[in-house]
């Protein structure tokens, strides 16, 4: 089993090397070929080790080496496989192996199809170290791995010049993952710090240790390090205020849209929450901050989704909005309810991502859903998997999304916390009518693309087979709530709602599910047919709003970057150039004026030197008689 | 009356004799070649004398410290570890010779003999701790050094040599003086007596004047040897007249030879507490150190700024002689094993980019403009010269950084605090320079005549590049190997 262990994290690495070899060289489909096969032996690894843990309940622990060992810090590089961790692994590898396996199809036409496949397996790896390691450090390592990964695979057409704010909201690939990256640097700092309030506080960094010594300490300084740890997922998962970098990380290729900026990477904040429930389970302030934070984002991103027009665009708010659902689940002490919609939603997103992948390179590269329309005739399938991913998105039974959102929603029901109850139904309503918005717009009604002289074409017929195991998960996940639930409370603290909520769980279902149908109705009544633009709402304040996401990036820019660069020059022109570069040359200039100085004793001339000689004798006769006498 | 004296061979103890007669016989033999058929190629005289030293460094490496041949003769660590460097140095050197290019020197057979006997002429200086042997030893290794530099046959060679033999004789000046006057005050020249002597007469008010001055006289002899400020003033012009292999060389092997006696004669007045000569040795090292690195900041040939940055780093060993620690004695040799590799590397890139008659420009033949753009004509080079400034400069992982590190470490043991701050600071004026080169091969565009510039490649001379890059990148793997050998000789010659 420690072998497989191995296995599961390093076939990804290995893919990374390789197809790293050939990044210089021209595409060879080889190399997509090859990674593939060593993620899907990942896959396979992480799966039989599902199934060891799931049947033996023991957990798999390997040391693989000390790594760092310095006065009392010990730690060791460690990997775990418990039930939370093979959870994520099983969800990370088999949506990466899809991935990867799509990215032949869809990177075709890119001349750096290699590199591409480099970076993608090296996030899987860093990834994986994230999910397995034992203690916080190796997490914090594979945290920073995917961040790095993802800002390779954000900027990775980073030849794509800047533009200016109206005609791309992102700028440019390069911007958009610089953004990305800076964004995660602030609540790493966080992170950091939480870590290291844990270390000084237990003297360790294992997991367990950590956990064990929990009741041993003060309540402040749990909460402060359960504060720090949240601003670090807050920057991963993009909560609300750290949340603009996720839809300009559109900006890259579409299958590392559905890989880190939906399935994966995002959700790693959510899983350091899980992962630290011991901690947040006894800051109750911080848990309901979480909660209610989570509820806010999932109504405020679904809300910025209503009216935006980029496909990746709103999924990428839908995303948000689902992380939102997350963190409140895990705010309200459902962890496993967190991770099983953590779960479900990779399944259903990355196929919703897959398919407007595929959208996408049928347009060759439009993202305008308000210039398609009529797609359904050219892409089938595409079609058939999108709509069956925005239904489980949606909540619709008895897809997966169902399932896992309808249990978020009856936590926030069954803690009393209606206000947030109410808000999740509202956003489950929300989300039915974007998805749908979204799907009738781009697959139903007039053929708009013509207009522009596309000639669309459905995506090659592999990549629509490997779609179909997400496709498959999208619509049976759910069925497993019973059974995840039994297989994840050897390790998570189990959740049950109250003999109150489950006299009323039928009508409380029935009334997302009402809410959800009706915003499917409304999308398809107003947009089945056809686009109709109204001036009117248009120029309305609330779309106004919408569209221009709050114009939060706006105000980031004016309050943030522009003082802060304009700062920087100040600092630049002022005080470095004027005081530091001035006192750093005016040394370098005494020295150097002194050298030439003194080098005029080097004349060339014997008898000179010869002076210096006897000089120097008399010198040195003179120091020391003058030392011994006043020594 | 003279009574006869009486010794059995075994009193003798002739073994200890064995690595000097050695490298002699090897230089006698290829003169008997030569004379049995004149007109060989120099690569046999390159093997023969690889071969010699082979020998050398086996018969060194069974030594066992001992004294003998009438007491004369004293091996102990300090002397095992100095003759291991002079010879790894040598055998370092000696292959530098064959250049795709034929250099006037190395065609004589004589230049070989010349070398081997100024090799066993240093193996002398540090094998003994009489005056009169180390002066012998000293002297025989200067004539060799002075015949090998004129024979570079261009007419700053001559200059060079005859301003470093006419220099050199008046510091053999200045240490018969000394001598003269240890004599004086003791009774004695053999070092341990002297020690003792010193011992018995220390505190009286008397005797101190002729003590401080005869150690005086003796260090501006080997401030001379070791080129400190301001007994240096050869070394510049004699770095450039000489061949860049025997400008390394001279950084490396006098020095080492030069500090082994150093330790020997100036220990002494540490160890008894006379403290104006260890202020005079610390004046000394500052000012070198100082002065040196100034002045190679200021300089436009790489050459002549390696002259400087070797006297700089000179001055920095000084410093460690004068803590009177085992660790800075011990500093000493490491600092100068470590450093060998290094400094041998950047004078053979020199080497390598010689042209046989043209000089580069009217006044030098390195200067920096030479080395512009290097990156672009020769990348390996580049990155080897570059990976060798680094070094000098100190720059952790490569191997100086580890010797700096070790004798900055003994002067915080000491107690000597603002000395290792004066070290610091030395190293970040010193990083100026190496790093000015590295700007220029890396950020420049090269010169149009680059064609005509590195030609003087070989095999032989790549060998020797790869093993000073291979010793100074992984230093970082032997160097605790290395610190343990040479502390316990150090040791255990009782320093």
């Amino acid at each position: 089993m420690e072998n497989l262990v191995y296995i599961a994290l390093f076939a990804p690495l290995v893919s990374s090397l390789f197809a790293g070899l050939f990044a210089m060289s021209p595409r060879k489909t080889f190399v997509g070929v090859v990674s593939s096969l060593l993620l899907f032996i990942s896959f396979i690894s992480s799966a039989v080790l599902g199934y060891h843990i799931a049947t033996t309940g023991a957990n798999v622990h390997v040391t693989m080496m000390d790594w760092i060992s310095v006065a009392d810090l010990h730690i060791p590089f460690g990997f775990i496989a418990d039930h939370v961790s093979v959870t994520m692994m099983v969800v990370v590898s088999l949506v990466s192996t899809i991935v990867h396996i799509y990215s032949i199809g869809y990177m075709d036409h890119d001349k750096s199809f290699n590199r591409f496949f480099s970076y993608l397996s090296a996030f899987v790896f860093s990834m994986l170290v994230l999910v397995m390691s034992d203690n916080f450090a190796g997490l914090f390592i594979g945290w920073e791995g995917v961040g790095v990964c993802s800002w390779l695979l954000i900027g990775f057409w980073y030849h794509k010049p800047d533009v200016s704010r109206e005609e791309n909201p992102s700028i440019s690939p390069s911007w958009a993952a610089n953004e990305a990256f800076i964004m995660n640097r602030i609540a790493d700092l966080g992170m950091l710090v939480g870590l290291f309030i844990i270390f000084w506080s237990t003297g360790s960094l294992q997991y367990d240790v950590v956990f064990s010594q929990i009741p041993n300490l003060a309540p402040a300084v749990l909460t402060a390090a359960a504060m720090a740890l949240f601003i670090g997922a807050m920057g991963k998962s993009a909560q609300f205020p750290l949340h603009t970098w996720l839809t300009d990380a559109m900006e890259g290729p579409t299958p590392v849209s559905a890989l880190i900026h939906a399935a994966t990477m995002v959700t790693a904040g959510v899983f350091l929450v899980i992962r630290a429930n011991p901690i947040f389970s006894v800051t109750p302030e911080v848990s309901y901050f979480i909660a209610a934070l989570g509820t806010f984002v999932a109504f405020f991103a679904a809300s910025m989704a209503l009216v935006n027009r980029d496909l990746k665009r709103i999924i990428a708010f839908s995303t948000l909005s689902q992380l939102g659902y997350m963190f409140a689940a895990a705010g309200l002490g459902a962890y496993w309810i967190a991770l099983f919609h953590l779960a479900a939603h990779a399944f259903f997103k990355a196929l919703l991502f897959l398919g407007a992948g595929n959208v996408m390179h049928a347009m060759h590269g439009e993202l305008d859903i308000f210039k398609m329309g009529g797609l359904k005739k050219q892409m089938r399938w595409t079609y058939a998997y999108m709509g069956l991913a925005s239904l489980a998105l949606a909540g619709i039974p008895p897809l997966a999304g169902f399932f896992s959102k309808d249990a978020i929603i009856e936590t926030a029901f069954n803690e009393g916390t209606l206000i947030l109850w109410a808000m999740l139904v509202i956003t489950a309503g929300m989300t039915a009518f974007y998805s749908f918005r979204q799907v009738f717009l781009t697959f139903l009604g007039d053929e708009r693309y013509k207009e522009f002289g596309i000639h669309p074409h459905e995506m090659y017929g592999f990549v629509l087979i490997a779609m179909s195991p997400l496709a498959i998960l999208a619509v049976i996940a759910g069925f497993f709530r019973d059974w995840f639930n039994s297989f994840i409370i050897h390790l998570l603290p189990n959740y049950e709602m109250s003999e109150n909520t489950h006299h009323l769980a039928l009508i409380l279902g029935a009334i997302v599910l009402v809410v959800a149908v009706s915003g499917i109705i409304l999308a398809y009544k107003k947009y089945a047919k056809g686009l109709k633009r109204s001036e009117k709402t248009e120029n309305g304040l609330i779309y106004k709003l919408l569209i221009n996401q709050y114009y939060i990036p706006k105000i980031y820019e004016a309050l943030i970057t522009k003082p802060y660069a304009e700062i920087s020059k100040l600092m630049w022109t002022k005080v470095d150039m004027r005081i530091v570069d001035a006192t750093v040359d005016g040394i370098a200039k005494f020295i150097y004026k002194s050298g030439d100085g003194s080098r005029k004793m080097q004349t060339g001339n014997l008898s000179n030197y010869l002076n210096w000689m006897a000089g120097g004798a008399l010198a040195l006769l003179f120091i020391a008689v003058a030392s011994s006498v006043i020594g | 009356m003279v009574t006869p004296i009486q010794v059995t061979v075994q009193e003798l103890n002739l073994p200890l004799l064995v690595p000097m007669l050695i490298a002699i016989a090897g230089g006698l033999g290829i003169l008997v070649i030569d004379l049995l058929k004149s007109n060989l190629d120099k690569s046999l005289y390159v093997m023969l004398s690889m071969i010699v030293l082979f020998a050398d460094m086996l018969a060194v490496a069974g030594l066992t410290p001992n004294r003998g041949f009438f007491d004369l003769m004293l091996v102990d660590g300090v002397s095992i570890v100095s003759q291991m460097l002079i010879i790894v140095a040598s055998m370092l050197f000696i292959p530098l010779a064959l250049t795709s290019k034929r250099f006037h020197e190395f065609s004589y057979p004589e230049f070989f003999a010349l070398f081997l006997f100024m090799v066993a002429g240093f193996q002398f200086m540090v094998s003994t701790d009489n005056l009169i042997l180390i002066f012998v030893g000293i002297e025989t290794a200067s004539l060799a050094l002075y015949t090998l530099i004129a024979m570079h046959n261009r007419s700053n060679s001559f200059e060079a040599a005859l301003k470093y033999f006419t220099m050199g004789a008046l510091a053999a000046g200045f240490y018969a003086m000394g001598s003269a006057v240890v004599y004086a005050v003791t009774g004695s020249i053999e070092l341990w007596q002297v020690k003792e002597a010193l011992s018995i007469s220390s505190g009286a008010d008397s005797t101190i004047i002729a003590v401080t001055g005869g150690a005086v006289l003796l260090l501006v002899a080997f401030a001379f040897k070791l080129s400190l400020f301001p007994f240096h003033t050869w070394a510049p012009d004699v770095y450039e007249g000489a061949s860049a292999p025997l400008a390394g060389y001279m950084s490396i092997v006098p020095k080492v030879a030069a500090f082994a006696v150093a330790l020997r004669i100036f220990n002494i007045y540490i160890d008894l507490g006379v403290e104006s000569v260890r202020i005079i040795i610390l004046v000394l090292a500052v000012v070198t150190m100082t002065l040196a690195n100034i002045m190679a900041l200021v300089q436009e040939d790489v050459k002549r700024m390696l002259a400087y940055s070797s006297i700089s780093h000179a001055g920095f060993v000084m410093a460690a002689l004068a803590l009177g620690t085992t660790k800075g004695n011990a500093g000493v040799f490491i600092y100068y094993a470590l450093f060998m590799f290094t400094n041998l590397g950047a004078f053979t890139m020199l080497w390598i980019s010689r042209h046989k008659k043209l000089m580069y420009s009217g006044r030098y033949d390195h200067p920096y403009e030479k080395f512009a753009g290097l990156i672009k004509i020769m990348p390996i080079g580049a990155v080897v010269m570059a990976l060798f400034m680094l070094s000098l400069a100190g720059v952790p992982p490569f191997s100086v950084f580890w010797g700096k590190l070790f004798i900055m470490s003994a002067a915080v043991d000491a107690g000597y605090i603002k000395l290792a701050i004066i070290m610091g600071l030395n190293s970040g004026i010193a990083a100026y320079y190496y790093l000015k080169l590295i700007v220029y091969m890396f950020l420049k565009e090269p010169v149009f005549n680059v064609d005509t510039i590195y030609y003087n490649i070989s095999k032989p001379l790549m060998v020797i590049i790869g093993i000073a890059v291979v010793a100074t990148v992984t230093s970082v793997f032997f160097f605790d190997v290395l610190l343990t050998y040479i502390y316990t000789m150090i040791s255990a010659s009782g320093f």
